[in-house]
């Protein structure tokens, strides 16, 4: 039973379109249970010789019987890069990105829009909603 | 000469008047076959046939089967003033000849077309109306002509026929699609009920209980195949393809409700011994109704209904 956790990276490409290099990640920790995230990015970070703030993971999938793991990784040339080619959601992971705006009252606001017609429905303001 | 091989009194006097027989024909013959040649080098003498211009295959063929035929008649010299063939040069000669003339012959082969329709061009003067050749492509048809001073490759463009495609004098055509005219459906239901008859039957001739009975009975030597892997089942090469496509597009792909009912089919179908004794659908050969299989689910036709708003547009189930 090892120890260590092992990282290796498969399918390794260099997106120059998006300023990154992507891979295809597996993670060796047999004996254990899957590895966190931030500890990938650590080793990671280690291995490509980066800070661990411009190297988003996602994905991973244990393999049967446990050892293995499998996800992708994205390693960003800077956070400015990163913050304009990685999806809001994996940016919100990293606490970079928040919504401004709840699911909820997304919905509200649009059921709001519906009784108005025309240019009036851009004036259609949050709590709009008479209070009783 | 036939008599002469031969021993004994009375095979001598019944073989002498056929003997003086083919004696009299070779005469005949000789004298036939000196005519002609005569007249045959005559001819080339007086230069006739030119062959300076021609295909050297040819000439090369023309000069081996002249060699050929010198050394045969040098043979049948020497045989017929009783020398033997033992060891002779001429054999030699004759074997080699033989053989270069066998090599050419694929190569002849492959020309023959060719030589024919030059033959015949030369014959009849002009090509034919439908003859293929017409329809080689014409690059020069396909450049656009700007200028107007190109009317002289008009005349080439009656040549082209088919494949080559007209340009205007000036002017870029718009693409004009194909007409294709749409043909009538005329399936009926019971058109349909045989085809589908026909494919099952075909499905039943390739299962494994009739390959076995073929086996069996046929006097065929028994083929082993190199086989992949015993146990690469359909749900494993999906599964192949499954992950291929999300390391490639660096996606996770959801697993529908359906999908994971497979798979757990799969690995419990694999791990129990039940595909022992379980033979596929050979109703479509004896005639009798498809029966179903117990644990698998009765063959249905799958309709194909599209779904709405499907997120990963790219995964396509193989089917």
């Amino acid at each position: 039973m090892s120890d260590t956790v092992t990282i290796e990276t498969r399918k390794f490409m260099t997106n120059r379109l998006r300023q990154r290099k992507q891979m295809v990640i597996d993670v060796l920790h047999s004996g254990k249970a899957t590895v966190s995230k931030t500890e990938i990015r650590g080793k990671l970070a280690k291995m490509y010789k980066t800070i661990p703030d411009v190297i988003f993971v996602f994905g991973f999938r244990t393999h049967f019987d446990g050892g293995k793991t499998t996800g992708f990784g994205m390693i960003y040339e800077s956070l400015r890069y990163a913050k304009k080619n990685e999806p809001k959601r994996r940016l919100a992971r990293h606490g970079l990105d928040e919504k401004k705006t709840s699911r909820k009252q997304r919905k509200e606001r649009k059921n709001r829009v519906k009784n108005v017609r025309g240019t009036a429905k851009a004036n259609v303001g949050a709590g709009q909603n008479p209070q009783d | 000469l036939l008599a002469r091989g031969k021993g004994g009194d009375e095979v001598l006097e019944s073989d002498l008047p056929r003997a003086v027989a083919l004696l009299k024909n070779l005469q005949e013959q000789v004298m036939a076959v000196t005519a002609q040649i005569q007249a045959l080098t005559k001819k080339v003498q007086a230069r006739t046939y030119p062959t300076e211009k021609g295909l050297s295959l040819l000439e090369v063929k023309d000069q081996l089967l002249l060699m050929y035929l010198m050394d045969l008649s040098h043979l049948i010299l020497d045989k017929a003033s009783g020398g033997s063939l033992q060891g002779h040069a001429a054999v030699l000669r004759l074997v080699e000849i033989r053989t270069v003339l066998e090599k050419i012959r694929p190569l002849d082969q492959k020309l023959k077309y060719q030589i024919d329709k030059l033959v015949k061009t030369a014959v009849t003067g002009s090509l034919s109306e439908n003859d293929p050749l017409r329809f080689k492509p014409h690059p020069s048809n396909m450049m656009s002509k700007l200028s107007s001073e190109d009317e002289e490759d008009e005349a080439e463009e009656g040549q082209s026929g088919a494949a080559g495609k007209k340009s205007a004098n000036g002017a870029v055509k718009k693409y004009v699609p194909p007409r294709l005219v749409p043909v009538h459906y005329d399936e009926t239901e019971a058109e349909r009920e045989k085809k589908r008859l026909e494919r099952a039957k075909r499905r039943a001739l390739s299962s494994s209980v009739i390959r076995e009975l073929k086996e069996q009975y046929s006097d065929a030597p028994e083929e082993i195949r190199d086989a992949r892997h015993p146990h690469v089942t359909r749900q494993s090469q999906e599964d192949q393809h499954r992950i291929n496509y999300e390391e490639s597009m660096m996606v996770r792909l959801s697993v529908s409700k359906r999908e994971k009912g497979r798979r757990k089919r799969a690995n419990v179908m694999s791990s129990q011994l039940h595909s022992l004794t379980h033979f596929s659908d050979i109703s479509a050969l004896t005639g009798e109704t498809p029966h179903l299989d117990e644990d698998q689910n009765p063959i249905k036709k799958r309709k194909k209904i599209p779904k709405k708003g499907r997120k990963k547009k790219g995964f396509r189930r193989r089917r």
